[in-house]
């Protein structure tokens, strides 16, 4: 098993065929699409499409379970933000008057409209991160000729962010062994006593750059300079060739992107009005 | 023998301190030298690493004193980088020295800033990766293999570059005596292979010491000895007295030396101390 931003892959998966920059492109275009797309059995479309992708990459699908959570609690609150925190509404259609609050149509619907235009743009970056290691987004990046600084820039941070929680818990065990500990206190507890986490952790991040920076210049890369003006070449990107399979999905990617902008700024398509899941809701409710 | 490394008469305090963290270093180093730098904790030996890589003065603020050549030049005449074209160092936490997502991309992140050509890198990353036994972890993090996978790690990465002088600080600190073998395997081949010039800070001088043409032992600040490893073993009240414990063997000899059981020349492996006891067995 290969280990990717968000889980693992087999290493025989056929998603290891496509280059990253063609994963990238996927997640940065297919994202979009929920922008333009209002009906949600269209978003639901997508997702069930990024799910077959999923299983045919051989993504553990089990691993998805832990965004059941939340889904619901994202999906819950959009629904209680826009009904019983909705306000008001004279000139929407009341379903229903409970507890002082009004439920309106409209309110309901649009509810559900938000949660099906962000959950397939989740679920394209679930696909993406359980599908990419860093390296594949920093090989996606240099592709595409982003400055190396910049690339780097992002894979330390990618990095750090792993190194800064490793720290915290070597610091929560070693404030443990010490007698400090938070466990099973209050809350309000555990938000005052954080600092004592906080500046063990902060000091030792300012250790970690100056080791980082030593280890920079001990390798020879300078960002000023003679050195700085070596013409770096990119050994990993050698491992990489953008086939002929690769230009094709870009180039579908984006033609579907563009089918979509014309059905729908074009024919109305993917609209509310047009939606058959929204006129059923309607009819139902 | 050309000499590779000349001080001269170098002090350095860092700014925030009150007293240097090393003094009135005068020190020649010839080229191929294995040269072992051992003392107590403090005693100034990474300063005087750190000096000749040119991280003193360049990415510490502090008062210099007196000249590190390198190769007949100084180390803050050299530009940026260059130096570390000639000096390679590895450090004693590798997961601090880490600079890439891959192993294979630490490995070739040092060529890569030396601008090397594509099939130059490749070449190199095979001789390093046969060196140092790395082609099975080349796809892995170099965050998420084993305390020793990760030094031989950072002594690749350096050692993929090619220096003509690599140091070595601590090295083995954070390893288990297996994973400390291993690193010094690897250092054993470049000293009988590739004629390089290696200086070691550690603590393990049982595995040190077989190595080692030089040793220099260092105490508050200073250099109080530079000799020949064989002659360096040969006093070892004064490495006693200055806080370092010699392995076993030379330990042994010295006691027997002491109550007149022994007056031959102190042997310090277990290899020299085999060939003092002249006996034959099976018969």
């Amino acid at each position: 098993m290969n280990k990717t931003l968000l889980g693992y892959v087999p290493e025989q998966s056929p998603i290891y065929v496509v280059h990253p920059f063609v994963k990238l492109f996927f997640m940065l275009v297919v994202s979009l699409f929920p922008i333009v797309i209002y009906a949600p059995e269209w978003n639901a479309l997508i997702m069930l499409v990024i799910i077959l992708l999923m299983w045919y990459s051989r993504v553990d699908m089990k691993t998805l379970k832990i965004y059941v959570p939340v889904a619901i609690s994202m999906g819950t609150i959009i629904l209680i933000s826009y009904t019983v925190l909705g306000g008001n509404h004279p000139e929407f259609r009341l379903l229903v008057r409970f507890a002082g609050i009004n439920f309106y149509w409209e309110r309901i619907r649009d509810g559900l409209v938000v949660y099906f235009r962000i959950l397939p743009m989740i679920f394209t970056m679930v696909f993406f991160l359980s599908t990419s290691r860093e390296r594949d987004v920093i090989v996606a990046m240099r592709f595409v000729k982003i400055p190396f600084v910049v690339t780097y820039v992002f894979a330390m941070a990618l990095r750090s962010a792993g190194l800064v929680l490793e720290d915290f818990f070597i610091i929560r065990q070693a404030e443990q062994a010490r007698g400090f500990d938070t466990t099973g206190k209050s809350l309000w507890y555990k938000i005052r006593k954080y600092i004592m986490y906080m500046i063990p952790l902060f000091a030792l991040s300012l250790r970690r750059a100056e080791e980082f920076t030593n280890a920079l210049v001990a390798r020879g890369y300078a960002f000023t300079g003679e050195a700085a003006r070596v013409k770096r070449p990119d050994y990993v990107l050698t491992h990489y060739t953008f086939k002929t399979l690769d230009m094709s999905l870009t180039a579908a990617i984006s033609a579907i992107f563009l089918i979509i902008l014309i059905l729908r700024y074009g024919y109305g398509y993917f609209t509310l009005d047009t939606s058959v899941f929204i006129s059923w809701l309607s009819r139902v409710l | 023998m050309s000499s590779i490394i000349h001080i001269k008469d170098f002090t350095w305090r860092y700014i925030s301190a009150d007293k240097p963290a090393v003094k009135n270093i005068n020190l020649t180093i010839d080229e191929g030298k294995f040269v072992g730098v051992i003392g107590q904790n403090g005693a100034g030996k990474t300063s005087l690493a750190y000096a000749i890589d040119g991280l003193i003065p360049g990415q510490y603020h502090g008062v210099k004193e007196g000249e590190v050549n390198v190769l007949g030049t100084e180390v803050e005449q050299f530009h940026k980088g260059m130096l570390q074209q000639v000096v390679g160092m590895v450090f004693a936490d590798p997961e601090a020295q880490f600079t890439a997502m891959t192993v294979e991309d630490e490995l070739v992140f040092g060529m890569e800033n030396l601008g090397m050509s594509i099939p130059e890198i490749k070449e190199r990353l095979e001789w390093v990766c046969t060196l140092t036994d790395m082609t099975p972890l080349l796809a892995k993090p170099p965050y998420e293999i084993s305390g020793g996978q990760k030094q031989r790690v950072a002594l690749a990465a350096v050692l993929a570059m090619t220096p003509r002088v690599m140091i070595l600080d601590e090295p083995t600190s954070m390893l288990d005596p297996y994973s400390r073998k291993r690193v010094f395997d690897v250092l054993g081949k470049l000293k009988h292979e590739n004629k390089m010039t290696v200086i070691v800070i550690e603590h393990s001088l049982e595995n040190l010491i077989p190595l080692a043409d030089e040793m220099i032992l260092m105490s508050h600040g200073e250099l109080i000895r530079h000799q020949e490893t064989h002659e360096f073993f040969q006093d070892i009240d004064f490495l006693l007295a200055n806080g370092v414990y010699p392995p076993e063997t030379p330990l042994f000899f010295h006691e027997l030396r002491k109550r007149g059981y022994y007056k031959g020349p102190i042997p310090v492996t277990n290899e020299e101390a085999i060939k003092v006891f002249p006996c034959k067995t099976g018969g």
